[in-house]
Order: C-alpha cells, then sequence, then structure tokens
C-alpha cells in the first residue's frame, strides 16, 4: 500500500442490476505520482471512472481524499472537493465555438457569484493565470476549433487545473493524438505530476504507460488483478495480469492453410507505421489480436476498401487487389462482418431475414425486382444453420438477444461464399454460447475460404484460430502457431517491447517520432 | 391499390393480449378512413358519388404526387423542403417556354422534367458531398427557386399576351395539347370521367410504392435510411442512393407543377408553400398507415386521400377555411402520436 | 366622353413623344409653379409591395405621369417590410424631395412616418393606405363601387332572384370593403339565396379555391351565380365550373382583370360573364397628378376615387380585345380616368 496516500478507494463495488461491474477495488494514489489504470474493454476502467467523478454512486465501499469520507453526489462536487476528471472525448471539455481565454475561465463564468458583465480583458488576464500555473504556451484569442486536438486537449487539462485538484483523472488522454503531440500531454502531466497532484492515468497505450507509469495497476474483470510499483516496471507482469491467462491453449487441432487467398506486401496503414507482409491461406482461421488502439480495425478496413492503403500492394487469388469501396470489395469474395454492430452492422427497421440479404439482393432479385421467397428461405436457411434463437425470419432484430443479433450478422455474411472473410471483434457484447456456436460453425465452415478474426482478448483468440499474428503500433510483430505458442513472448510482443527495447536506450524526446 | 399492398413487416406484440392494440395501430387509421367517408355520406348529400370520388382524387393529384416525391427522401433518412416551389418554378418554366419562347408542348414538359432532375442533383450534391444537413439545404434551394422563378419576367406571372419587361406583347399560347394535361378526361364507364392528373398521380403511386417495397433499390434505400453505416458496409454506394432519392423528388414535384399549369392555363408566381405543407403532411400521415412507423408509398397515397376526403367533406358542409387548417393540424398530429408511440413500443 | 380637355392632352402629348426629347419645357411656361421648372421637381414613391402584376401596372402609371410632367421620380421599394418602409420615407425627407406617394402600407407603421414629411413641408398622398393625416389625401381605388358594377351586372342578368355562391375570406381590407356591397345587395334583393359560402388565400389560390368550388358545386348543384369579387377566385371557380361540365348553368361575377383573366373570360361558353376593375396604371397616374396638384397648391380634397369600369364577356369579344393593352386602347373608360385633371395637366402618352 502507498505510505502517504492523498487519495483511497476501499472495497468499492458497483453492480448494475444483476451484474457486477466492480467487484471489490483497492486503490491508493499518492501525491506527485502517475498511477497507470490498465484494463480491457469492459473491465470496469470507466465505471470506476464515472464513480470517483460523481457521475455514479457506488454500490458499497468507502472512497477517502485527504483523510475525509469522499462520496460525490454530481460532478461539480467532486470538482469541489478536488477530484477533476479530464474525459476521453476532448471535445467534451472544450467549448469549440469560444476562444481560449474563455475556455478557460468558462467554471468561472457561470458559476454563483461570477460578475454580470463580461469583461475580455479581465477574462483574458484570468486566463493567462491559468495556463502559466500549468505552463501552457498557447495564444489565449485563438478560437478552440482552430486549435490542434493536441491543443484542445491541453487546453481541457488546463481548465481542468484552474480548480486546483489533489486528484487529476485523466482517461485515455491519449487515444486521438499522434505521438509528437502525445509527448507535449506527457511533459504537461511531468509538469503537474511535480506540482504534487496525484494522478491516475488511465491507458492501455503501452508507449503512454511506459512514458508516464510511477505505478501501474491492472484490471480485470472487475477486480484489481495487480499492482506494480517497483522499479522496474514488469510491463508484461501488467499486460498479462490484465488479459488473464486462465484458458488453456490448444484445445483446438490447429490446421495448415492451403494455398495463398489473400497476400499483402509491405502494407503500411497508419503514418509512421512499419511496413508489413501479410499472407492468409485458404481453410485456415487466423487471429489478429493486440490492445486496443494498434491498428486492427485500420487493417480491416484496408483489407476491404474502406481505407486506401499508405503503402504496399495486395493480391487477391494471385491477381492485384485494390478495392476502392465496400462494394467493390465484396464484388470480389471478400466480406466484413464490422465491429460494433448497432451502429454498423444491424439495420433497425429490417426484420431478421432483411437484415440477412442486405449485401446480397442482386443475386435474390430477377432483374431489379426482389424475389420474396428466395429472400425468406435463405434467411430460414440460415436461421437453422446457425441456430438463431427466434419466432420466424419476420422477427424485428430488437427481439433478439445479443448473441443472436450478431448470429444474424454473421449469417449475413456466411449466406454466400466467400474467398476471405473478415471478423473484426465478433464476440463483442455476445454471451459465451452464442460465441461457441458461432466459433463452431466459422471452424466448420472454414474450407475454402481464407478467414480472419480480429480480437482484444486472449481466450477468444485461442478458442477459434489455427494461426494468430499480433499487432502493435500499426504493425504486425508476430506471428503464432496455436497449440505451440510461447506464452511471454506473445505476451511481450503485445506489451510492445520490440518497440520498446529499441526506444529504452533512448531519451524520451526521440522515442516520440519513432514510430 | 388494394388495402393489402404492404406485407406484415412489424412486430406483433410478445404478448398476445397486445394483440387488440396492435390490431388497432394497423388497421386504426384506415378504420378512420372508412368512419370518415360514411359520415360525409350520411351529413352532405352529394358527396357519395362516383363523380365526388373523383374530385377527390384530382384535389390530392398535385399535393398527393409531391407528397410521393417527398416519400423516396424520407426513406432515405432526409427530408425535402423545395418541393412546393420545385412545383411552382415548373409551372412559371412551362409556362415560360410556350408562352414566351413559343415552344411546344413536348418541350414544355421536358424543360420541367429537367429542371426538377437538376435540383434534385444540386439537392443532393448539397447534403451529400457539401455535407449541408438536408432541412438547411433544401431550405435555401426554396428561396433560391422562389427568387428565381421571378427573374426571366421581373415579377410579372406568365399568361397568354402577356406584356414583357421589354414592352412587347408575347405571341406565344399555351398548346392545346399541354391544357389537355389539365383537361381532358378519360372515359371509364362514365364518359369524361378520370382526369389526367389523376391517372398520373396513380400511375406514379403504384410506380413509387411497387419501387420502394419491390426492388432491391427500394430495399437499399430503405437500408441507407436506418442505418446508412450497416447499409455503406453491405456494399452500397450510399451517397448514389441519396442523391436519387433527392433526383425522384424533384421529378415529382416537377411534374406535379406541370400539371397545376395545364390546370391554371398560366404561371402563377407562387411560393407553393401549401403544397410543401399539405404534401409533407400527406407523407407523415402515411407513416401512421397500417402502422408502418416509416415512411411508405401507400400510406402516403392514403394520407393524402385522408387530407383530401376530410376537406372535401368540410367544404362541402360549408366549414371557413381556417378550421380546415385547424382539422389538417389536428388530424397530423394525432398521426404522429400515432407513429411513435408505436415506434417507442417496437423499440423496447 | 367629353372632349376636348383630354383629347387635347393626349394630342399634346403625343407631340411631344414625337418630338423627342426634353418634351415637356414647350409646355411648361403653361404650367404653374413650381412646374414650370419641372426638372428640378423631384416626387418619390414609397412602396410597400411591388412583386404581381397590379403593382407593375401600378408602378408604370406612376412613372408615365411623372414623364410627362417632366418631374424626376425616385421609386423607393421597401419589400413589405414596415419598418424600412418608415425608414424610406425619412430618407426621402433627407433626400430634399418635393412629393411623395405612399403606396400600402401599415397604418400604425406609417402615420408618424408620414407626419414627418409633412411636417418638412412635403406634400404627401397615400394610396391604399390609411395614415390618419388630414393633410394627406387618400388615393383609392374604389371596393364598393367594384363590387356594385359586378353586382349591378348580375342583377340585369339574371333578375332579382337566384341561387348564389360567394367567394370570401374575410380580415383582407379590399375584400371586406366589397363584402359590404354583397350583404347591402343580398339585403336590397331577398331573392337572392347565398346557399354557400367558401374562399381561401392558400398559394397557388386559384388552385386552392378550384379544389373548394368543386366541392361546392357537388354539394349545391342548384347554383347558378358565383359572385367572386376578386380574379385569383373567379379563376379557381371557373376551373371547378369547367371540371364538373356546369359553364351553360353557372354565371361567374368578379372583380379585378388581367390579362390571363381576359383569356378565360373569351373562351368558348366561358362561365365567367363579367368583371368590374380599375386599371391600376390609372390609379398610378392619379396618384402622381394628385400629388402634382398638391404641389401647384390645389386643393384635391381628401380622398381621389378612381373610378372602375364594368368589363363584360360581350365587350371583350365584340371589340376582340385578348389582353390588357387591347383593353386600354379598344375601352377608353378603362384606359383613362377623369379624375384630378385640371387644365394644365399634361397627360401620358398613348
Amino acid at each position: 500500500m502507498v505510505a502517504n496516500a492523498v487519495f483511497t478507494i476501499n472495497g468499492l463495488r458497483k453492480s448494475f442490476g444483476p451484474i457486477e461491474v466492480l467487484g471489490g477495488i483497492d486503490l491508493a494514489l499518492a501525491p506527485g505520482q502517475v498511477t497507470v489504470l490498465m484494463g480491457a474493454n469492459g473491465a470496469g476502467k470507466s465505471t470506476l471512472v464515472k464513480i470517483m467523478s460523481g457521475v455514479y454512486t457506488r454500490s458499497s465501499g468507502t472512497m477517502e481524499l485527504a483523510g475525509r469520507p469522499f462520496a460525490p453526489a454530481t460532478p461539480a462536487e467532486a470538482i469541489r472537493a478536488g477530484v477533476v476528471t479530464v474525459h476521453q472525448s476532448i471535445n467534451d471539455g472544450v467549448v469549440a465555438d469560444l476562444d481560449v481565454a474563455t475556455n478557460l475561465t468558462l467554471d468561472r463564468l457561470s458559476g454563483t457569484g461570477s460578475k454580470l458583465m463580461f469583461n475580455p480583458g479581465r477574462v483574458r488576464r484570468e486566463a493567462r493565470a491559468v495556463a502559466e500555473r500549468v505552463g501552457l504556451d498557447i495564444d489565449m484569442k485563438k478560437q478552440v476549433r482552430e486549435l490542434s486536438l493536441a491543443d484542445r486537449q491541453m487546453v481541457s487539462i488546463a481548465r481542468a487545473m484552474a480548480h486546483e485538484p489533489q486528484v487529476l483523472v485523466l482517461d485515455e488522454p491519449t487515444s486521438s493524438l499522434s505521438s509528437a503531440e502525445a509527448e507535449r500531454l506527457f511533459a504537461l502531466v511531468d509538469r503537474l505530476r511535480d506540482r504534487g497532484v496525484a494522478i491516475l492515468y488511465i491507458s492501455h497505450r503501452m508507449s503512454d504507460i511506459r512514458r508516464v507509469a510511477d505505478t501501474i495497476v491492472s484490471l480485470r474483470d472487475g477486480v484489481i488483478t495487480g499492482t506494480f510499483d517497483t522499479e522496474p516496471l514488469d510491463y508484461e507482469g501488467a499486460v498479462n495480469a490484465m488479459l488473464g491467462r486462465r484458458i488453456d491453449a490448444g484445445q483446438i487441432e490447429a490446421r495448415a492453410a492451403t494455398g495463398a487467398v489473400l497476400s499483402a506486401k509491405g502494407l503500411r496503414i497508419a503514418e509512421g507505421a512499419e511496413p508489413f507482409d501479410l499472407e492468409l491461406g485458404a481453410g485456415e482461421i487466423v487471429a489478429v489480436t493486440g490492445l486496443v488502439g494498434v491498428g486492427k480495425t485500420a487493417l480491416a478496413e484496408t483489407l476491404f476498401g474502406l481505407r486506401t492503403p499508405l503503402g504496399g500492394t495486395m493480391t487477391l487469388g494471385g491477381k492485384p487487389y485494390a478495392p476502392r469501396a465496400p462494394g467493390k470489395a465484396i464484388e470480389q469474395g471478400v466480406f466484413l462482418l464490422a465491429k460494433d454492430r448497432a451502429s454498423s452492422g444491424i439495420v433497425h427497421d429490417f426484420d431478421i431475414g432483411r437484415n440477412i440479404s442486405l449485401p446480397f439482393l442482386r443475386g435474390l432479385s430477377a432483374g431489379t425486382i426482389m424475389q420474396r421467397g428466395a429472400e425468406q428461405q435463405r434467411a430460414r436457411d440460415q436461421i437453422a444453420a446457425l441456430n438463431i434463437v427466434c419466432r420466424g425470419e419476420r422477427d424485428e432484430m430488437s427481439a433478439l438477444s445479443g448473441g443472436n443479433q450478431q448470429k444474424v450478422m454473421v449469417a449475413r455474411w456466411m449466406a454466400e461464399p466467400a474467398r476471405v472473410f473478415i471478423l473484426d471483434e465478433p464476440f463483442q457484447g455476445v454471451d459465451i454460447s452464442a460465441r461457441r456456436d458461432m466459433a463452431a460453425k466459422l471452424r466448420a465452415s472454414a474450407q475454402g475460404r481464407a478467414t480472419l478474426v480480429f480480437l482484444t482478448e486472449l481466450d477468444e483468440v485461442f478458442e477459434i484460430a489455427d494461426r494468430i499474428l499480433v499487432m502493435s503500433e500499426h504493425t504486425i510483430v508476430g506471428a503464432h502457431r496455436n497449440g505451440e505458442i510461447d506464452f511471454d513472448r506473445l505476451l511481450s510482443q503485445i506489451a510492445g517491447d520490440g518497440a520498446a527495447q529499441a526506444a529504452a536506450t533512448t531519451t524520451t524526446q526521440e522515442k516520440t517520432t519513432a514510430p | 391499390m388494394t388495402s393489402q399492398t404492404r406485407p406484415e413487416t412489424t412486430s406483433a406484440s410478445p404478448m398476445d393480449k397486445n394483440a387488440i392494440i396492435d390490431l388497432a395501430i394497423r388497421f386504426g387509421f384506415l378504420a378512420l378512413l372508412v368512419g370518415m367517408v360514411l359520415f360525409f355520406s350520411f351529413a352532405s348529400r352529394g358527396f357519395a358519388s362516383p363523380q365526388s370520388a373523383v374530385f377527390i382524387l384530382q384535389s390530392v393529384a398535385i399535393t398527393g404526387i409531391l407528397a410521393l416525391g417527398v416519400t423516396a427522401t424520407l426513406v432515405v433518412g432526409g427530408f425535402d423542403l423545395s418541393i412546393g416551389s420545385v412545383a411552382t418554378t415548373a409551372m412559371m418554366a412551362a409556362s415560360y417556354v410556350m408562352v414566351v419562347m413559343e415552344q411546344s408542348a413536348l418541350v414544355a414538359v421536358i424543360v420541367c422534367l429537367v429542371i426538377g432532375a437538376v435540383v434534385g442533383v444540386i439537392n443532393g450534391w448539397l447534403i451529400v458531398y457539401m455535407r449541408v444537413p438536408d432541412l438547411l439545404a433544401t431550405l435555401g434551394m426554396m428561396f433560391l427557386l422562389i427568387g428565381l422563378q421571378r427573374i426571366p419576367t421581373e415579377g410579372r406571372s406568365i399568361a397568354t399576351g402577356m406584356s414583357l419587361p421589354d414592352g412587347t406583347t408575347a405571341q406565344g399560347t399555351f398548346s392545346e395539347a399541354f391544357l389537355a394535361l389539365g383537361r381532358h378526361r378519360f372515359d371509364l364507364i362514365i364518359p369524361n370521367f378520370i382526369p389526367v392528373s389523376v391517372v398520373v398521380l396513380i400511375v406514379l403511386a403504384v410506380l413509387i410504392w411497387f419501387f420502394l417495397e419491390y426492388t432491391r433499390f427500394g430495399r437499399m434505400m430503405y437500408a441507407v435510411g436506418s442505418n446508412a453505416q450497416a447499409a455503406r458496409l453491405a456494399g452500397a454506394p450510399v451517397r448514389a442512393y441519396k442523391i436519387w432519392a433527392y433526383v425522384i423528388s424533384g421529378v415529382f414535384a416537377s411534374i406535379g407543377g406541370i400539371l397545376l399549369a395545364a390546370r391554371l392555363g398560366r404561371g402563377d408566381i407562387a411560393s407553393g408553400n401549401n403544397l410543401l405543407l399539405d404534401s409533407v403532411a400527406a407523407a407523415l400521415i402515411g407513416f401512421a398507415v397500417l402502422g408502418a412507423a416509416k415512411p411508405n408509398a401507400f400510406g402516403t397515397a392514403m394520407g393524402a386521400l385522408f387530407v383530401g376526403i376530410l376537406l372535401q367533406g368540410l367544404t362541402m358542409m360549408n366549414a371557413p377555411y381556417y378550421t380546415q387548417d385547424f382539422i389538417k393540424g389536428f388530424v397530423l398530429v394525432i398521426a404522429l402520436v400515432f407513429t411513435f408511440a408505436l415506434s417507442q413500443r417496437g423499440k423496447q | 366622353m367629353t372632349i376636348s380637355r383630354r383629347t387635347f392632352g393626349r394630342i399634346a402629348a403625343g407631340l411631344m413623344a414625337a418630338s423627342g426629347l426634353v418634351s415637356v419645357p414647350a409646355l411648361a411656361q403653361d404650367m404653374p409653379a413650381p412646374f414650370d421648372n419641372p426638372e428640378e421637381v423631384t416626387i418619390a414613391l414609397v412602396r410597400y409591395l411591388s412583386t404581381g402584376d397590379f403593382f407593375q401596372a401600378y408602378l408604370s402609371g406612376v412613372e408615365s405621369q411623372a414623364e410627362a410632367l417632366g418631374v424626376d421620380l425616385r421609386v423607393l421599394d421597401s419589400r413589405q417590410d414596415a419598418a424600412l418602409q418608415a425608414d424610406m420615407v425619412d430618407q426621402a425627407i433627407a433626400l430634399g424631395v418635393d412629393g411623395i406617394i405612399i403606396q400600402h402600407g401599415l397604418t400604425e407603421s406609417m402615420r408618424e412616418a408620414a407626419q414627418r414629411a409633412v411636417d418638412a413641408g412635403i406634400k404627401v398622398v397615400a394610396f391604399d393606405v390609411d395614415v390618419e393625416n388630414e393633410a394627406i389625401p387618400q388615393i383609392e381605388q374604389s371596393d364598393r363601387d367594384l363590387a356594385r358594377l359586378a353586382l349591378e351586372q348580375a342583377i340585369a342578368d339574371n333578375g332579382e332572384e337566384w341561387t348564389a355562391a360567394y367567394v370570401y375570406v374575410p380580415g383582407i381590407a379590399p375584400l371586406d370593403r366589397r363584402d359590404e356591397t354583397w350583404q347591402e345587395f343580398k339585403e336590397r334583393y331577398p331573392g337572392i339565396n347565398e346557399v354557400a359560402q367558401f374562399g381561401t388565400l392558400d398559394n397557388p389560390i386559384a388552385n386552392s379555391n378550384a379544389n373548394q368550388a368543386r366541392s361546392v358545386l357537388a354539394a349545391n348543384p342548384d347554383v347558378t351565380v358565383v359572385f367572386a369579387p376578386y380574379d385569383e377566385f373567379a379563376k379557381g371557380v371557373k376551373i371547378a365550373v369547367d371540371e364538373a361540365g356546369m359553364s351553360s348553368q353557372i354565371k361567374i361575377y368578379s372583380a379585378d382583370v388581367s390579362t390571363s383573366d381576359i383569356a378565360a373570360m373569351r373562351e368558348p361558353d366561358s362561365a365567367w360573364v363579367a368583371t368590374a376593375a380599375t386599371n391600376p396604371a390609372v390609379v398610378g397616374e392619379v396618384s402622381v397628378r394628385a400629388l402634382a396638384m398638391q404641389l401647384a397648391g390645389e386643393d384635391v380634397g381628401a380622398s381621389v376615387i378612381v373610378p372602375p369600369t364594368l368589363i363584360t364577356q360581350d365587350m371583350l369579344l365584340e371589340n376582340e380585345i385578348t389582353n390588357m393593352e387591347e383593353l386600354s386602347v379598344r375601352l377608353p373608360q378603362f384606359a383613362h380616368a377623369d379624375v384630378a385633371t385640371p387644365e394644365w395637366m399634361p397627360l401620358p402618352a398613348r
């Protein structure tokens, strides 16, 4: 435990209905220290942040700030008490249509006791004082909309610092910044640390963590699974604790591919990222894993024609492949089951049958006229094949459970033979039995096509993949065959050690320009 | 059209005890329509006759056609405020082409259709590529057209023998073929019975209904309107679909304008705002028909008919015009309650 | 038709037009001050309404009479902005104009501005707006006379007993004045049986009224006369009558006229048999003449009424009138009003 902690959490629990999201958190934050909280999606990070910032109330447990009980009922109360949170979405923290000075003093403008008249000169003076306190050097008259994302983030943090908080919570502050921009943010974090602020820094970006962490706390399934505070910090241990390692690898029999279907040479998918090669064979299921934000979705979108690669070439079945739009990719047999079905998969006004038929209407129509009989037959076949629990193909999507909704999405794309079937986080928000059903169906039907699955959770990876690729910093850094996995090497690749070793010897300034 | 043209896509409530409510929501509006016809038939002499039915259809023909067009934009999740002014601009253009430029009816019709299509493309371009919100883009277009239609004649209405800005007198006339679009009647059992505009309305209604319900393009338009990202990821050229929807809307509005010019026999300076409001009301009332809770061609046609019957009946009973506006608004509000109460139920 | 004065005026105007430029000074010596030096007289037309055929024609009348007088005319157009119109009066005062014609507008917004102009020593006349000022004469087209002429023709054609439908939207000043006459006629001739009243200003007005008229005629097939005292109403009723195939049974009487109205009245078997109208160009001319008389120190009285003309289908057919120009030429009583025409007043060339 931290000896001189300014903020402590003891036995904190939070449930939403029957689901327990936080199962007894103990945490202590020391002044002048950056404590990094790592956790996969759904681990409970944001719930914890929301309790600390007064958005949610806890179910049980206690929090203390400077020795006094801390139980904010509203965000304003948390801020007054001295716990300030800078949320992930940058634009939540600033008002784009006002200038920097007004943004920095916004809370005073609207607080009780504030002056009735708006005096630009006074506002700018006050704003300059706020900016100087955090060492921020920005033109006070500029409109926030004209600032870069990093500058907006700085303004948002400086604004938070105007409250003189004892505890500052930064929720994934670099998620939309480039590495050079991020370095400016780190410099600011360093200054705040020197001023004695206790900082809780939420992230799963390894480069951030290496740069700023004094202590790492890993969160998994609502409980803290590891605390690392002795130098040198054990980054692999932290990743391991965050991802868990309870699943037995090799529960499936890895198959070998029969001939290449899709191959990419020298592919580059982000500015400053290393190029990489990729080869997908027929009959194999390849899982791509890596932490959030390492470019998995970018790769999926590149293969599906939603993004143009910055470099490199792709071939499909030996012929050049450069789809300009999803329609072109689909025509050539490359299908993508996109991540987040609610926003990018389900057509909410359509019933199950029409959701299944969506991409392949041409084949289900005579000329331009839909053949409803054929469409319904296809829907019934797919419902049976994927074991979708429903009354019939005319059920609304909203009547289905998350797992069954996702099965409909899988059914949509498995209704026609694919050459390459890409699934981006297909098991998000899916119960375990539906996940097993889908994994089994994917494995059973894998012959004749290449299947590429993007997954963050390792246990899901082991459950489905023949081959495992690891992504870090927008490139592929490792390849493994399921059943013969060197866990330590896999974890260190996920944690980005390859890049880190090169960087460890250089100064932090230089590191920011490296990929 | 029969009353069973739409397939049953609405979800029945999971519990059977809600079956009656579902039935009420699905058929409530059509029942109201039948009830209204019966009421007016007894309350007003001369209402229940084949001639009266044709009157009603004729009185809603132009707004009905505009409403069918705006339905297409509603389907893709958009909106078109410019239809009224497209119609009056087409009316002015037809008159100008014939009276001032002394061209034939065919040229006038083609010019109108081209204007409708071009306005649709520009609306679509503004919305899709310039990212102007649909309401604002089409509002801007509305003002633009209201002004544009006045420019060639310097604010004058166009009629045969009008004097032109340069002081001379226009030599052209409305051709007989063009006026026939507004005045000719087809024989159907009774001679000289069905006006051209009613035939056009029915043909366009069947066309757009079939297009939206039974072709894959129509299906994709619904997908675009419900979840554009999902439609894009299913390979649909979302932008093209949106632009096409505005083109359909523009062309339908210009057809409405042609019929208006043919009926009036001149080109009146007019904003077309009443046409816009009536046709939008028809399309929105259409949401409630058969419990669809979404834009649909059959509902729009029924919505237009509903408003037409209501106004016809009230006028025959000597109700003053402001009560008619009130009742139109009242019906619209009720229909929206039907629709949105219903869609809330669907989401649960 | 009286002779000499106007005929002389017209000949004189014709001569002036023929003799080319700077025609007015030829006669200028005969005119009272300040028109002995007409080029130094400036008048302003401050408009509230400007779009539409009526207002176009009104403006052309103002322009031609101003030209005949040889004065400088400024046109200030507020495009239905009441506040701007009042500002424009002030602007005209600042410009130092000698006279102002206020064309339409709202009493509330114009009363003060008009008073300021009068206080500045400027002569003012007002057309179709009551600015509640005794120093300012009203130019009026008589709506009551319009309705009276049309209804007298209806009595002449149909006798004193008929079944009527009436088109009316309350709350519009000219229509309200026409309605007063209609009510008087119904009292005077109890045989007039009004079975239906309808009407709307939804635009396009003719189209909306056609829809209503269809319903009314279906409900009241015994109607023989429709009184539609506004030409847009009459146009709509005519469409409905044609569509219902009732043109031989129904006669439409209206007010106002335009080229397209003439075409509609001239159609074979047209039910639209008569309309009463004031020529807006003449109203424009009278406005300028009344102002000129004021400037010359003559009294025109509290109001100057421009009398309407009855135009029947028969007149149009006999004289082969197909548009407004021909109407002016072939129905001289329409082309000219014998109002505000003192001896010295030059009249516009035709």
